[in-house]
């Protein structure tokens, strides 16, 4: 039976690990606190091993507190895989280790598979663990529809007769697990798969979210924060549902009239001081709810559109550049917080609609707003794990979570997502069309190329986060249903 | 620990096996024999929509083998609304487990939603320090801080006390400086924020900006403030040249002082030079990571949206 652990870490560790960051994704919080012992660091490097720039700050204070004792700590730890190759990777042409994409295709292979009853604490994220592997998979090149069938026999058990997914048979139906759903069924494709969903009952569910002040809760009777709104908006738009509210939905009791009413104001109040966004108005600014928050304002209509109408772009500007960590070259979540994997995509992924949001602005620099190459060394040389999967930092197991949004991260930089205003016909779009218009360009050199063909990941959707043309095929579909 | 399928209390209820939708599901779970069957006990009473006692006992025992599953406290919430279930029973068997599983969304969602019901806040701001000696940066936690102090207008009741001495033990604690702002400037209870506020708050960030220059923090809490009470940020600019003196580059003590004296030349006439060359100054010596931002920066000067 293949399990996702590999041999060489204890059972109790790989699943503290794998439950800390089941939960975190749910939560979307950070789960610094739990460093497991450094894995073995196998050889010398070789003496030829090329160093690359590293950017380091010459300012430091001398004060010491709790978050620059344990930002040192961790610098210590990821330091050896900047400046050496402790596993001994081959290197590509630019000296940086290669994509070991046959290592992470079977990781994830197995992530699919069945799991030790000390998983028991998944039994809520299973639709998040088929996502993860599936987007994770097809990011690496895999054709995924051999699952096809799996995949929708597994999620018809998940859906819940009310509308909407739940973590598996019985359970209450959830966002978070509906979202991971629907982007699974469309990973995997094909007619079976779509109209295995009940698209009346999610219509229902979704309108029970919505709220009177804008937002949208995760469950009923459950929190209201940016990940519903983001959820929710890219079910509609990819399932192609009316944006009327159904009549029993609390807001539409209250007098509101569609799903997107009051919903950018709400977003808008979720940017923080700091200019970055926080889960509901006035918490902390946050690398995963930013891109929940903009990917929600680019369904809703074009960056440029939405971002400057209901966001202070400098400021989201100021706070989004912050997050590039020094040396690292890897994103954290939040001002002072450690260097994390997941973020690759968190914040890598808001860059591309920052983007397209000053696109054009000026010349030259235009949308060159961030180092790619940083990034993608730190993907390469600090994420990988020894026997496959990717990771939050040196120290940490690999797992299905860090996996799929390093690998998301790895396409953020590896490709220019582009927004096509042109395309983008203003009042006379059909509603929820704004996030079809994307292009995708190439990174080149002088861009900071620091990866072959081979360390290349495939294209994804910049606000679905799923294959490059599934998104466009599930809204056709139903689209023409209609 | 006895089935329920042999005690005589649960005899009444045909247990609801799980569906797996077919014969090879994906990720699928080899459940210990306790956990199914209590599962297949908890599908069975919620498909009846049963309100009672023994539900609570089952929630409690699935709690304890997993205590990340949402259906169960959510439908345990529902239970002890229907029961009238004294509710400091409930928060007195919540604490341990909160304790253990600090990262635990659904316990704090949870005890949201009985702390609302009880209708007191008694005890929740000593539990909440307990929680932040252990992590003092749970997102989670915050959150439910904030919440409390609105539900219960604790706008006054010693926040700013214990959010002060938080900055004192760790300067760089940016959760602290969030709450601190939503404190200060975040009242919803029409108390309006007077002047001599803002400058309090205005000397606090650049008193702790004094112990750790290159600490983010407080320099953009101070931006923050600015922005909020509609001043120009020429007003620290003094204040910034002080850890940034451009024309000694080599005693620059702050990236963050450089970006605040680049906006605010950005913002007076006729120094776009000067804006130039701080911004130089941060792209090749003092923070090169962001040199694209830096250099994005300097292609707006001069354009109606200069100021970042």
């Amino acid at each position: 039976m293949a399990t996702p652990q590999a041999p060489s870490q204890s059972p109790s560790a790989r699943l503290q690990e794998l439950l800390t960051t089941s939960q975190r994704i749910e939560e979307l919080s950070d789960s610094e606190g739990f460093e497991d012992a450094m894995e073995p660091a196998s050889a010398q490097a070789p003496p030829s091993f090329p160093k690359l720039q590293m950017f380091t700050s010459p300012l430091r204070d001398e004060l010491v507190t709790d978050s620059s004792a344990i930002e040192a700590e961790t610098l210590d730890d990821i330091l050896p895989f900047l400046e050496d190759n402790p596993y001994d990777f081959e290197l590509n042409s630019f000296g940086v280790p290669k994509l070991q994409r046959a290592q992470h295709v079977a990781f994830l292979r197995r992530a699919l598979g069945n799991y030790p009853a000390q998983f028991a604490a998944m039994d809520a994220a299973r639709p998040w663990l088929l996502y993860w592997s599936l987007q994770g998979l097809t990011c690496l090149g895999e054709d995924v529809s051999e699952y096809r069938e799996r995949v929708t026999y597994t999620f018809s058990a998940a859906q819940h007769p009310m509308g909407g997914f739940g973590g598996g048979h019985g359970q209450l139906p959830h966002l978070a697990g509906s979202y991971a759903a629907v982007l699974s069924l469309v990973i995997v494709g094909g007619k079976e798969a779509y109209d295995m969903i009940d698209r009346k009952a999610m219509w229902h569910y979704l309108g029970n979210m919505k709220q009177p002040d804008g937002g949208f809760t995760m469950a009923p009777g459950g929190e209201e924060d940016v990940r519903g709104a983001f959820c929710a908006m890219v079910i509609l738009t990819l399932l192609n549902l009316p944006l009327d509210l159904p009549p029993t939905s609390p807001a539409k009791i209250k007098g509101d009239e569609t799903f997107l009413t009051k919903l950018p104001e709400w977003i808008s109040r979720c940017q923080t001081f700091e200019g970055g966004i926080g889960a509901a108005p006035t918490n902390e600014a946050h690398g995963g709810y930013a891109f929940c928050a903009l990917g929600c304002l680019a369904l809703i209509g074009s960056p440029k559109e939405m971002l400057h109408k209901h966001l202070d772009v400098p400021a989201l500007l100021s706070w989004l550049a912050s997050r590039q960590t020094q040396p690292e070259g890897g994103f954290q979540g939040r001002t002072n917080k450690l260097v994390d994997g997941c973020y690759s995509h968190w914040v890598g992924g808001c860059w591309g609609i920052v983007e397209a949001a000053v696109q054009g602005s000026n010349d030259g620099v235009g949308a060159r707003l961030w180092r790619r190459e940083d990034l993608v060394r730190y993907i390469l040389a600090c994420c990988q794990g020894q026997k496959g999967g990717l990771r939050d930092k040196p120290g940490k197991h690999p797992d299905a979570y860090h996996t799929c949004y390093n690998l998301a991260g790895l396409s953020a930089a590896q490709h220019r997502y582009v927004y096509d205003y042109e395309k983008s016909t203003g009042a006379a779009a059909a509603p929820l069309s704004a996030a079809f218009n994307w292009t995708v360009a190439d990174v080149v050199e002088e861009e900071g190329k620091i990866w072959d063909e081979d360390d290349t990941v495939n294209i994804i959707h910049p606000v679905f986060v799923v294959p490059w043309g599934q998104a466009e095929a599930v809204r056709k579909y139903f689209e023409e249903k209609a | 620990m006895t089935s329920y399928a042999s005690d005589p209390a649960w005899a009444d209820i045909e247990p609801l096996p799980q569906d797996d939708g077919g014969p090879h599901p994906l990720a699928a779970i080899a459940y210990k024999d306790e956990y199914s069957e209590a599962m297949s006990y908890l599908r069975a009473v919620m498909a009846k929509n049963e309100m009672s006692e023994r539900v609570l006992g089952l929630t409690e025992r699935i709690i304890g083998m997993n205590p990340a599953h949402y259906t169960v406290w959510l439908y345990r919430s529902r239970v002890l609304a229907a029961l009238s279930y004294d509710l400091r029973t409930e928060l007195a068997w919540l604490n341990p487990t909160a304790l253990k599983h600090l990262k635990n969304y659904q316990i704090w969602h949870h005890r949201q939603t009985i702390v609302d019901a009880l209708d007191s806040a008694d005890g929740e701001q000593a539990f909440i320090a307990g929680m932040m000696e252990q992590d003092a940066k749970n997102y989670h936690v915050w959150s439910y801080r904030q919440w409390l102090v609105k539900r219960f207008a604790l706008w006054d009741a010693g926040e700013l006390e214990i959010v002060e001495a938080m900055l004192q033990h760790d300067v760089r604690n940016n959760s602290a400086w969030n709450h601190r702002y939503f404190l200060v400037f975040g009242r919803d209870d029409g108390v309006v924020v007077e002047q001599k506020t803002i400058d309090r708050e205005i000397e606090y960030a650049k008193e702790t900006i004094r112990k750790a220059p290159q600490n983010q923090a407080p320099w953009n809490y101070v931006r923050g403030v600015l922005r909020y009470a509609k001043l120009s940020p020429a007003s620290l600019k003094e204040f910034a040249a002080g850890f940034a003196p451009v024309e000694r580059p080599e005693d620059i003590k702050s990236s963050h002082a450089l970006d605040l004296l680049a906006e605010i030349y950005a913002q007076e006439q006729g120094k776009s030079e000067e804006a130039v060359r701080v911004l130089d100054l941060l792209a090749e010596k003092y923070d090169p990571i962001r040199a694209n931002y830096w250099n994005f920066r300097k292609s707006q000067l001069g354009s109606a949206s200069a100021a970042a």
